[in-house]
């Protein structure tokens, strides 16, 4: 039977957390994230320990420190995942542009052409005013 | 002389879509960019628009090959928020199916490494060898993917006794062509020669880029669910974890094959000790309270993890979905480096990706 654990921890604390997980061997599980019914980001710092999964998270935070330092791509995979998903900024982390489709593609430039994301911008703020 | 050499999104080497940034010197790779998304369905989104019986369906359609994976981890994490205890005969029959998708999905990538490799006789045997678990697979569920097993309490369908022994009789066939293959894959030359030393993942590597499933412990990392947070009755069954240190595309090749003599041993445990009793709790919609669940389920790629939080409402109010390739497809970059371009298509496919489930 496997467990499941919530803790609610501030953005100070990731790192900490992260760096002594790393050190004594356990396992990046996954970093969630979602935004509530208030507007506000949650964002889940997800460790394997043992049948027990730690769940780590952060709420009302737009910039939060990254921990690819410490787990790699682990970590950087869902921090560019949850930057282009919810606009969460992960101070530190090297992004390598888009994770989802590359910039270009949006340009026209790659090897298929769709609807630049300016245009797509440009009709979704339309329809809003 | 230095060339960018793009490999996809849409390439004859790949099954799915995936775009490689091969930064070359020569014919030698130096460096890599993968990016994902050419199958973004916008699952997630909408499964928060759909009810705890109408998400089984959806998320069995994220994976075609995994199909049973993905409702058995979303079925388990809704019954761990509702305390719902499944009936041990239907656990046991969720872990059957398991079993036999790690069978098929592991025969069918073999084939493919086969076909990548150019020994395209023995990607037809496996293949063929492979119809005898979706045959199985059609006689439980009806089906040959999607098979519809899982629902919230346990399973959709029972195993009889006549099935029963049919299955048993199968798989003894199955053993018996597997050991050819077997034997073949591991010395044979021609798959040795094309694919050892071919995309090395040292263990270290592994562990520090956090990757998971058979591509980890063809690395020489014993990491697996079914023995590390058993689910489903796991800790029931006698069963090793085999472990490959060489880290090489052959390496990748021999873990899937002694993992499947596990799998056999696990459905054949569950088929003859297999519970009396109900296989499910009945198909009302369950009334689930507000709460928190992440669940995680082996499944033949690796871990599928399923993060779902619930308000007390009919609907999922945020469901996470992350998939093996979400970790193992990191790691390409690493594999690809100073390899020759001409075994680019060959390390990629070698982590056995879905981008389907990958882009959910």
């Amino acid at each position: 039977m496997q467990k499941f654990k919530s803790i609610e921890i501030k953005k100070e604390e990731i790192v900490p957390i992260a760096e002594k997980m790393k050190s004594e061997g356990i396992r990046l599980l996954m970093i969630h994230g979602y935004v509530d019914k208030e507007g506000k980001k949650v964002i889940s710092y997800q460790y394997e320990v043992g049948d027990t999964v730690e769940a780590y998270t952060v709420k009302g935070e737009d910039v939060l420190p990254t921990i690819s330092h410490i787990y790699d791509v682990a970590a950087s995979w869902p921090e560019e995942e949850l930057h282009e998903l919810i606009g969460v900024t992960f101070e530190g982390l090297k992004m390598r542009g888009r994770l989802f489709l590359p910039d270009t593609m949006f340009e026209g430039k790659g090897q298929i052409l769709v609807t630049p994301l300016s245009e797509l911008v440009k009709k979704t703020q339309g329809e809003k005013e | 002389m230095s060339y960018v050499v793009p490999i996809g999104p849409y390439h004859p080497s790949l099954e799915e879509p995936i775009h490689a940034k091969l930064y070359t010197e020569g014919e030698i790779i130096k460096d890599a960019e993968v990016f994902i998304g050419y199958n973004h369905r916008g699952i997630e989104k909408l499964a928060q628009e759909k009810n705890f019986i109408q998400t089984l369906v959806l998320v069995e359609r994220v994976c075609g090959i995994c199909s049973h994976s993905h409702p058995f981890a979303y079925a388990q994490a809704i019954e761990n928020i509702a305390n719902i205890e499944v009936p041990k005969r239907g656990q046991y029959i969720r872990v059957i199916m398991a079993e036999l998708e790690r069978l098929h999905s592991h025969y069918l990538w073999l084939g493919i490494a086969a076909h990548l490799v150019g020994y395209d006789s023995l990607f037809m045997h496996i293949w063929n060898v492979r119809e005898k678990i979706m045959d199985i697979l059609e006689a439980i569920s009806g089906n040959r993917v999607n098979y519809g097993m899982i629902i919230i309490g346990g399973s959709r369908r029972d195993i009889s006794d006549d099935l029963r022994r049919d299955i048993l009789q199968v798989l003894d066939e199955f053993k018996v062509e597997h050991e050819k293959i077997k034997e073949i894959i591991l010395n044979d030359k021609t798959l040795a020669m094309r694919t050892k030393g071919v995309g090395v993942l040292p263990k270290d590597v592994a562990i520090q880029m956090g990757t998971i499933g058979p591509h980890a412990r063809a690395s020489g990392v014993k990491v697996d669910v079914r023995k590390d947070a058993p689910y489903s009755s796991y800790e029931d069954f006698e069963f090793d974890v085999p472990v490959v240190e060489d880290g090489d595309v052959f390496a990748r090749v021999v873990i899937r094959a002694l993992e499947v003599d596990e799998s056999i041993k696990i459905i054949k445990q569950a088929l003859e000790n297999l519970p009396e009793g109900p296989v499910n709790l009945g198909m009302k919609i369950p009334k689930v309270p507000a709460g928190e669940f992440t669940q995680r389920v082996e499944a033949p790629r690796g871990q599928v993890i399923y993060y779902v939080v619930t308000d007390g409402g009919q609907t999922n109010y945020r469901l996470s979905i992350h998939v093996p390739t979400f970790k193992t497809a990191p790691t390409v970059p690493y594999m690809l480096r100073n390899n020759s371009v001409a075994d680019a298509g060959l390390i990629i496919a070698s982590i056995d990706p879905c981008f389907s489930c990958l882009d959910r």
